[in-house]
């Protein structure tokens, strides 16, 4: 009896079950239907957020700087450059340096002002003229002892790299090389120093530990690490020929802040 | 140590530089740095006549050396040499008057006790002639003529006037050469017999010297002083008749000391070279030179090779002095000054022990990179003995205080007009010789006036 019961119960829920299943059908395909959909736009969205990973990636992506550099001059007769402190020369070219791809000389035409207003020769926008010969016509001489020079990039940038030339046509040394970032133009705010090489603090900004080095025509690579600023400032106090501070050309590699 | 070291090096440079600033009148008295105060009377009125590449290195020299007053500046490139370096004399307070042509300085400036000549070669005569029969002193560069005329009248117009007259050989003043000479040639005969010398001066290939477009000068004014166009009077170095070529611009400094330290002239030359990487158009004279000087002194024949390259700058400038018992290995740049001893020589303890040299430093035994024991085909090298002088000073301010201490008559001038003009005859019979492609004598009277 209760073995029929359960018989009778089995085949009406077969029966239910079956007509569940085709009530059901349609709706299965709508739904599946809507779930291609959704994968569409599922995939739509993981492309765009591959994109956008992508375009992320690009951002980061590091490609070697490209330095365009003038041609190697040394004339003259050299000079006693026996200074503490030195850096050895590397003897090879410097090694590539990676920045992000769009990084570029953001500095390039750039307003710059000085401590010396009347240079000794040459104008102080030759700073930022994108000449980097050595040659005459190609340099300012600002006045002896502390001098500086201010870069005004107009907006903040993102900064990988600084890179500049002092002086390539006769083989010198600079003293106390001093270079900052900040965001105002009186270096109050948010200053921060990239590179010091002034072991005596005689330039009042503090003692570095950076090393001398010898000007040539590829220029002193400064990594400034990303650091975000409008204004770099170039500090200088004569060098191992005489009292004069000299400057031909000063790139900022960057890219703008977002 | 590093500190230390650092330290000391920074005291030397603030000294320099204090002295610049306090010519400028821009720091501290004197007595603030150590230094005593010296009368008015020192002070030496100066003028420089050719504001070019090297009128601004003796400048830059003349602002570290105390009571040096420079009163006026000559040259006739307005727009820049001159421009260029009397903005920089201003800048330290020194001041002067500017001209274009010196004859109008000479008659206008009536306080000058001196001028400093770095002219081109080819002016060098006129301009130092010039300045003795105003009764000034002259300090006139290196060569102190393009021809060996010119250099003559200018020795016989210093014997007429009186007046000093210093020929720009800085390395005769400089402290590690005349160690050298005094210490270890002639008293301490260290190398023995010297036979051969040997010395080079190599640079890399450059381009021609150019000009700011808006500085170039009128080609009325550039004939007037003997130039036919910009580009020649940027390079006259490189052109017969105004200048000497790489031999005279490099080798005369190198070649002056072997005249120097052999202590004679030499009696032949015989020289190869010629104008085989420039443009011979613009660079008339050779651009390498290789050539070999007799000479016959007291202890016997000394054979003397020396090569000036302007393609390649490998090992640089030296000068190398080889005697039976040792070798002098000297240059201008400090870096390389080392003597070494032969093994058949004397000990040189005792050189050591009076201060000439400086043991070599012990090194620690390293370890053979090869099985090796020994290579048996060269001979070892011989450890390098030390010169106990140290010089961080520029190359041409103990020249240039020799001047100007003889002109206070506090000292003998380390190379006169007499000393200058032997070099000269010494160096452009080089150029002689590779245009005659022979060898050719030098005779005695040569050297004499």
């Amino acid at each position: 009896m209760l073995k029929n019961v359960f018989r009778s119960m089995f085949h009406v829920s077969i029966f239910v079950l079956l007509v569940f299943v085709l009530l059901l059908t349609p709706s299965c395909k709508k739904s599946t239907g809507e779930s291609s959909s959704e994968q569409t736009k599922q995939q739509s969205s993981n492309n765009t957020r591959k994109e956008a990973e992508q375009t992320n990636e690009a951002s980061v992506q590091l490609i070697p700087l490209d330095i365009k550099l003038p041609k190697p001059m040394f004339v003259g007769t050299p000079q006693n450059i026996r200074v503490p402190n030195l850096e050895k020369p590397l003897g090879r070219p410097r090694p590539p340096f990676l920045a992000p791809v769009g990084t570029e000389n953001v500095a390039l035409g750039k307003r710059v002002t000085g401590s010396d207003e009347e240079p000794i020769i040459g104008e102080i926008e030759m700073i930022t003229d994108g000449d980097k010969e050595g040659a005459d016509g190609s340099y300012v001489e600002l006045g002896p002892f502390l001098q500086h020079v201010t870069i005004d990039l107009e907006a903040k940038y993102d900064i990988y790299a600084i890179v500049l030339w002092h002086f390539h046509k006769q083989a010198r040394v600079y003293f106390d090389v001093v270079i900052q970032v900040a965001d105002d133009p009186d270096f109050v705010t948010n200053v921060r120093t990239l590179f010091n090489n002034d072991h005596d603090n005689s330039s009042g900004l503090g003692i570095g530990s950076d090393m001398h080095y010898v000007e040539t025509a590829e220029g002193k690579l400064i990594d400034a690490k990303g650091v975000r600023a409008r204004y770099v400032r170039l500090c200088s106090n004569g060098n191992s020929s005489n009292d004069l501070n000299h400057y031909i050309e000063v790139g900022v590699f960057g890219k703008p802040a977002k | 140590m590093d500190n230390e070291r650092i330290k000391k090096g920074i005291n030397r440079r603030s000294f320099l530089r204090s002295t610049a600033a306090l010519g400028a009148g821009l720091v501290l008295a004197p007595e603030s740095f150590g230094q005593e105060s010296v009368s008015e009377t020192d002070d030496i009125n100066v003028a420089l006549l050719g504001a070019g590449a090297q009128g601004r290195v003796l400048v830059d020299s003349c602002l570290k050396i105390p009571c040096i007053r420079f009163k006026a500046v000559c040259d006739i490139w307005e727009d820049y040499n001159q421009r260029l370096l009397s903005r920089r004399l201003k800048a330290y307070r020194h001041e002067h008057n500017t001209y274009v042509d010196y004859k109008e300085m000479l008659a206008d400036e009536k306080d000058l006790d001196a001028v400093i000549v770095a002219t081109p070669d080819f002016w060098h005569a006129e301009h130092t002639i010039a300045c003795l029969k105003a009764g000034l002193h002259v300090y006139c560069e290196k060569e102190m003529s393009n021809t060996i005329e010119g250099a003559r009248r200018i020795v016989q117009a210093a014997r007429e006037s009186g007046k000093l007259l210093q020929i720009g050989h800085q390395r005769r003043s400089n402290p590690r050469y005349i160690h050298c000479f005094d210490r270890l040639l002639k008293d301490a005969k260290i190398l023995g017999r010297i036979t051969t010398v040997n010395g080079q001066w190599n640079r890399s290939a450059q381009l021609d010297l150019g000009w700011p477009k808006k500085a170039t000068i009128d080609t009325n004014l550039l004939n007037k002083y003997g130039f036919t166009s910009m580009e020649q009077f940027r390079n006259w170095r490189w052109y017969k008749g105004l200048g000497g070529g790489p031999i005279v611009d490099l080798g005369s400094h190198q070649i002056d000391i072997y005249n120097w330290f052999l202590d004679a002239n030499p009696k032949s030359v015989i020289a190869g070279g010629g104008t085989d990487y420039y443009d011979k158009e613009t660079h008339q004279w050779y651009d390498n030179i290789m050539a070999i000087y007799e000479y016959e002194t007291a202890q016997g024949t000394v054979r003397a090779f020396y090569q000036t390259i302007t393609t390649n700058s490998s090992q640089g400038y030296f000068e190398t002095f080889m005697g039976d018992q040792g070798t002098l290995v000297i240059s201008e740049s400090a870096s390389r000054s080392d003597v070494y001893r032969e093994p058949s020589a004397p000990d040189w303890d005792k050189w050591v022990k009076i201060g000439c040299l400086i043991e070599p430093a012990k090194k620690e035994q390293e370890k053979p990179e090869t099985d090796a024991v020994l290579d048996v085909r060269e001979t070892l090298a011989p450890p390098a003995y030390k010169l106990p002088v140290k010089f961080d000073d520029p190359y041409h301010k103990p020249h240039l205080e020799n001047f100007f201490d003889a002109i206070r008559g506090k000292a003998k001038l380390n190379c006169p007009a007499e000393v200058g003009y032997e070099t000269a005859v010494t160096v452009l019979k080089v150029n002689e010789a590779v245009e005659a492609a022979r060898k050719l004598s030098f005779e005695p009277e040569e050297f004499n006036i």
